[in-house]
């Protein structure tokens, strides 16, 4: 086994409505899907935005497209209407989870490698 | 097969104007949809034309977005729906008229769709804010903006009656698509998988480019070919099949990774993703790469019945914000800028600044992922003290930059300063927005038809 970080398994993205903010995880390839379904929790999302998240984090499961979304109950400080927050949609929040750590089998490929590779 | 086409004309507001002009003409499509809202747009616009009487009701690019495309839209056929009516459409529409007629454009037929701007009438409406509970009614005085996200039936009606234009209020973004799919194929508004399917495509065309390479790039992890001439997306619809794609000969991609990238976007529940014309079940689309720039989507009968309600955003004025940087860099620059947040702490207090909320971060350190941030090294080269605060009334957050702006002289060796040159205020009015959910047969729209004369 090997401990990696999220990004080179997955790609994020993430969104707001009002004072939430969404962030997607999305398998590159569908069969890792289980795994990042198991090591990807709410704990562990809390682990990382837990200091900014002043409400519930929630989970969906998307399996059709190997996808993830987490929502982060009032993690804007009052959304970009009237937040003092520098980066006011949160736009930029998804890069974070990318930095999870996740254990994987030794031959798990990953993301970087095969793109120096040529292979993508 | 009937093959409808549309093209994304715009995402946003100040979104590329080129995209609708290169739409137009390489694109072959049917129709093209402009999306010109966020969620702040409305009540921003409300307090601009506060602020300012000679500001218009409508997005002020209107003309500007228009004028390149308007004759070629007449003559190729390509009917138009924009959102950009924001707080009155009528305005809008009587505006495209004179612009059609200076254009020697003299059979333009535009279609103005009313009713979702309640202004403080939704005090009377007996209903409460989702976010906290509250009766509207006990915020009755501090009502700036109150609109409704409305459906697409408006859209339909226009284009029935021959409309070239559809200009509309809010309505959810993504039904500015679903409008035209459902006047093409007949698609009754009881027919909920036909409707969310129409919505799903909306969705994922709603924001431009975002789902044909951009916010998406990761240099190393995910490249975009050409992303400084990302390609507008087009839809490609018949009655059993959708497909994404994008303008020929332009930059990014459309991949499987940047559809499911965009399909989760700014979604909750993403088996319950609620709109005005249905509920969309998103855990039931999948995407498949037909070939270069092409995905096809499957939706597997994707739609409920729509609620009996309607999402209201209220803008509520809230006070003022201020927003101040201050700059260091080289050795000790973070110790200088710790120095000079003592400093303006107590200059606060000599000033008796009256805050709700002060906000002090290291741009380049902690300033995005704020709290969250991993810890930083311990000596950084460069560090941006940010300061940003929000008081209740304007005296108060002016007070912020009369003490920033003397820091250059009174304030650490190697202070340096942003934006200075700047006359006047920076000081911003806050109208904060919040939600509520309206019976929908409270907020009927309103359809009106506007002609060129001869």
């Amino acid at each position: 086994m090997k401990t990696i970080a999220l990004r080179e398994l997955a790609h994020s993205r993430s969104g707001e409505k009002g004072n939430h903010s969404n962030i997607s995880v999305i398998a590159y390839d569908p069969a890792l899907f289980p795994l990042i379904k198991d090591q990807v929790t709410i704990e562990a999302v809390r682990g990382l935005y837990g200091p900014i998240t002043k409400g519930a984090i929630h989970r969906y499961e998307l399996p059709a497209i190997g996808a993830l979304n987490f929502v982060l109950e009032n993690v804007l400080e009052g959304g970009r209407s009237r937040t003092l927050v520098f980066e006011e949609s949160g736009k930029a929040l998804s890069s974070l989870i990318l930095t999870l750590r996740v254990t994987v089998p030794q031959s798990t490929p990953e993301r970087s490698q095969a793109h120096n590779k040529g292979i993508l | 097969m009937k093959n409808i086409k549309l093209g994304c004309g715009s995402a946003w507001a100040r979104d590329r104007f080129e995209h609708a002009v290169e739409l137009v003409k390489h694109g072959n499509i049917d129709y093209l949809c402009f999306d010109s809202m966020s969620e702040v747009t409305m009540s921003a616009a409300q307090v601009a034309m506060m602020e300012n009487a000679s500001t218009v009701p409508y997005d002020p690019y209107l003309v500007e977005r228009m004028r390149p495309i308007l004759s070629d839209c007449k003559r190729k056929g390509i009917r138009i729906i924009t959102n950009q009516g924001w707080l009155d459409p009528v305005a809008a529409a009587e505006r495209l008229i004179s612009l059609a007629q200076e254009l020697g454009i003299n059979d333009l037929k535009v279609a103005a769709v009313s009713g979702g701007v309640l202004h403080q009438a939704v005090a009377d409406m007996d209903i409460n804010f989702i976010e906290t509970g509250e009766p509207i009614a006990h915020a009755r005085d501090r009502i700036a903006s109150a609109e409704t996200y409305m459906g697409a039936e408006g859209i339909v009606q226009g284009l029935a009656q021959g409309a070239d234009v559809v200009i509309t209020t809010r309505v959810a973004d993504a039904c500015v698509y679903l409008g035209p799919l459902v006047h093409e194929f007949g698609w009754s508004f009881d027919d909920h998988h036909a409707i969310a399917r129409g919505m799903i495509i909306g969705h994922l065309m709603e924001c431009g480019t975002q789902i044909t390479g951009g916010y998406f790039a990761d240099p190393g992890y995910k490249d975009v070919p050409d992303l400084a001439n990302v390609g507008a997306p087009i839809a490609e619809v018949t009655e059993s099949s959708s497909l994404i794609t994008k303008l020929p000969e332009t930059g990014g991609l459309v991949t499987e990774a940047t559809c499911k990238e965009q399909l989760i976007y700014e979604v909750q529940d993403p088996s319950a993703y609620m709109c005005p014309d249905c509920i969309a079940d998103l855990t039931r689309v999948s995407f498949r790469q037909a070939g270069k720039d092409r995905v096809e989507v499957i939706i597997n009968e994707a739609g409920r019945p729509k609620t009996d309600s309607l999402k209201v955003l209220i803008g509520l004025t809230e006070g003022y914000t201020a927003e101040e940087m201050v700059l260091f860099a080289g050795p000790g620059a973070l110790a200088r800028a710790d120095l000079t947040k003592d400093i303006l702490r107590e200059r606060f207090k000599k000033v008796d600044l009256k805050a709700e909320e002060i906000r002090m971060d290291y741009v380049g350190m902690n300033a995005v992922h704020r709290e969250s941030t991993p810890a930083p090294p311990d000596d950084p080269y460069e560090v941006v003290l940010r300061i940003a605060v929000r008081t209740s009334t304007r005296a108060e957050a002016e007070k912020l930059r009369k003490e920033v702006d003397p820091l250059a002289v009174n304030g650490t060796y190697g202070t340096g300063k942003w934006a200075t040159m700047s006359p006047g205020s920076r000081v911003q009015p806050v109208v904060g927005l919040s939600s509520a959910l309206i019976p929908r047969q409270k907020v009927p729209f309103i359809m009106t038809l506007h002609t060129t004369t001869n």
